[in-house]
């Protein structure tokens, strides 16, 4: 980490989101689908959510931004705690400028006739002026990198464009946290890098947190400063991304594991030690280098 | 697709195009007013020109065709309609005697101008600027968001619907087989995963509106402003003084028809 101002350094410690013992029950399902779930989510890193289909990544994320409770109901125990304000308290509304939800299916999540009108309707919804309003989306345009396609039908646009777009729509609002559901699942290799560059650069640059639900790890681990597996409506792996992806338990539950890593216990298992554990190839290909070079 | 080709407004900008949807609906409504006040053929005929120039300075003449033959059915039932019906019912002398004639013309070209008028209002007014005039003529917003809503989806269920046909016909259903009863019954399989994605589609936009706020203040702003400038206040003077002279001729002036004329 860079040695920054006294305050840099008081915000890298501070909790931008906080679960305690969270359990939630869908309204009409007999089995719960967050079972005691303890997170704690800092402010300004990258975390990977990911874990087996149907074991509740999604179900976490609609916690955080408060549409479970407050728009599917359902019996939620334990605590949620955003930006300093606890979710079942709040207004989804409220909740909407801490934390953006960018949502699976793109094609669903746009619904305007234009690309800046879709950009500026949660904007438009808090009322703010015009003027400003006009600077915010170019600016979440430019920033995602679509300034051109501002007049143009988002539903006649690509995957990966309409993505972006959804991203942009969000980014307008200038939250605090912005949490990606899969964003990369209907998309091509090259679209999803794409996303996961802009995403990079959103918090690099302006320090926003981000939550990245995500099975590609191959292509999003490089960015990733925290890694939280999910298994069955409960957490079983937290921590920094390579000693999750190095852990045995990983590779059980079925994680994909990045295929650096693990090259890395195979290399292991024959009696190959790399003097650290890589997570792209990038960093594999460096470590073979070093033993290749001391044989 | 073909059916719904209508739906879709393909962005071209023009002098019409870039008037303000509620100078051009105003300009609408007098034409559709002067129409209904007109009985005689000589005045309707004048008006069917009317809306011309403002399809050739748009540019949407291919349209603009395509829309009108569509009427010529209409058209015509209307025309019988009223042939038969006031020779029915009049006692006119000759069979098809010339003012029974006109008569039913007039009254099919009246139609045909509430078509036209209609066709040249949303063939230059995108979807978007519509929703925006709705919103500024103080309609609730939830109504204009609905109808933009719609006017974006309709295209995407009807692609949804080609494919689930096709998927089913491809599993052997056959759509054109059977007694009318039996052929309403075989559109079941298609409406069903039809209404069920559209459910989900609903509920997954409800999703993502609500994460944008939805609802966070009674009063919201609006990127987009419409603006009256000065071709749009030209036209309303334009409209407002045809409607000045329809009014006035209407009750002053005895317009004689056709027939009478010529028979001068
Ligand atoms: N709207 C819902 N109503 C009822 N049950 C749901 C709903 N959404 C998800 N579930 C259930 O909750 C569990 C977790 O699902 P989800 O959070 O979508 O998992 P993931 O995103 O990790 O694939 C699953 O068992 C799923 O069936
Ligand atoms: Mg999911």
């Amino acid at each position: 980490m860079i040695e920054g101002s006294p305050i840099t350094v008081a915000n890298e410690t501070l909790a931008i989101i906080e679960t305690r013992k969270l359990v939630y029950t869908y309204s009409g399902a007999k089995k719960a689908a967050l079972k005691g779930v303890s997170v704690t989510i800092e402010s300004g890193e990258i975390v990977i959510l990911t874990g087996p289909s149907g074991c509740g990544k999604t179900t976490l994320c609609r916690c955080f931004n408060g549409l479970i409770p407050h728009f599917y109901g359902g019996k939620i125990e334990g605590e949620v705690v955003v930006a300093g304000h606890k979710v079942v308290d709040q207004t989804i509304y409220e909740l909407a400028r801490h934390v953006g939800l960018v949502f699976q299916n793109p094609e669903n999540q746009l619904f305007a006739l234009s690309v800046e009108k879709d950009v500026a309707f949660g904007l438009e919804n808090l009322a703010v002026p015009r003027d400003e309003m006009i600077k915010r989306v170019d600016w979440a345009l430019q920033m995602t990198g679509i300034e051109d396609l501002s007049e143009r039908p988002p539903h006649e646009l690509s995957g990966g464009q309409q993505q972006r777009v959804a991203i942009a729509c969000v980014l307008a609002m200038q939250p605090d946290v912005m949490i990606l559901d899969e964003p990369t699942s209907f998309l091509d290799p090259v679209g999803a890098q794409k996303i996961f560059e802009v995403i990079n650069e959103l918090n690099k640059e302006l320090g926003i947190t981000i939550i990245l639900v995500e099975h590609r790890l191959d292509l999003a681990s490089k960015y990733a400063d925290h890694v939280v597996v999910m298994d069955e409506g409960k957490v079983v792996l937290d921590g920094e991304p390579r000693g999750v992806f190095n852990s045995e338990k990983a590779r059980l539950i079925g994680v994909g594991v990045p295929k650096a890593t693990r090259l890395y216990q195979i290399l292991r298992e024959n009696g190959t030690h790399l003097s650290g554990v890589p997570v792209t190839s990038e960093e594999a290909s460096k470590l073979l280098l070093e033993v290749l070079k001391r044989d | 697709m073909s059916m719904f080709e209508g739906f879709r407004f393909r962005r071209v900008s023009s002098v019409v195009h870039l008037l303000d949807p509620r100078a051009k609906f105003f300009f609408v409504c007098v034409l559709f007013i002067t129409a209904i006040l007109n009985s005689k053929l000589p005045p309707l005929i004048l008006l069917f020109f009317v809306p011309l120039p403002f399809v050739l300075m748009a540019g949407v003449q291919r349209e603009w065709i395509r829309s009108m033959r569509g009427a010529l059915f209409f058209a015509f039932i209307i025309f019988l309609f009223n042939f038969l019906f006031t020779y029915l019912y009049t006692e006119y002398p000759q069979v098809p005697s010339a003012p029974l004639l006109e008569r039913s013309i007039a009254m099919t070209l009246r139609f045909l101008v509430l078509v036209e008028s209609f066709s040249v209002f949303f063939l230059t007014t995108s979807p978007d600027h519509l929703g925006l005039a709705l919103e500024q003529s103080h309609i609730p917003y939830e109504f204009c968001f609905a109808f933009t809503t719609a006017v974006r989806f309709v295209p995407v269920l009807a692609e949804e619907a080609q494919t689930i046909m096709d998927a089913q016909k491809a599993r052997g259903l056959e759509l054109e087989r059977g007694n009318f009863l039996k052929r309403v019954r075989n559109y079941i399989p298609i409406l069903i995963p039809l209404i069920v994605g559209a459910i989900r589609r609903s509920l997954e936009l409800a999703e993502a509106m609500e994460s944008r706020a939805w609802g966070a203040s009674e009063k919201r702003t609006n990127l987009y402003v419409l603006k009256l400038k000065r071709n749009d206040y030209l036209l309303v003077l334009i409209s407002v003084l045809m409607l000045i002279l329809a009014v006035y001729v209407w009750l002053y002036i005895p317009i004689p028809s056709l027939t009478i004329l010529l028979s001068f």
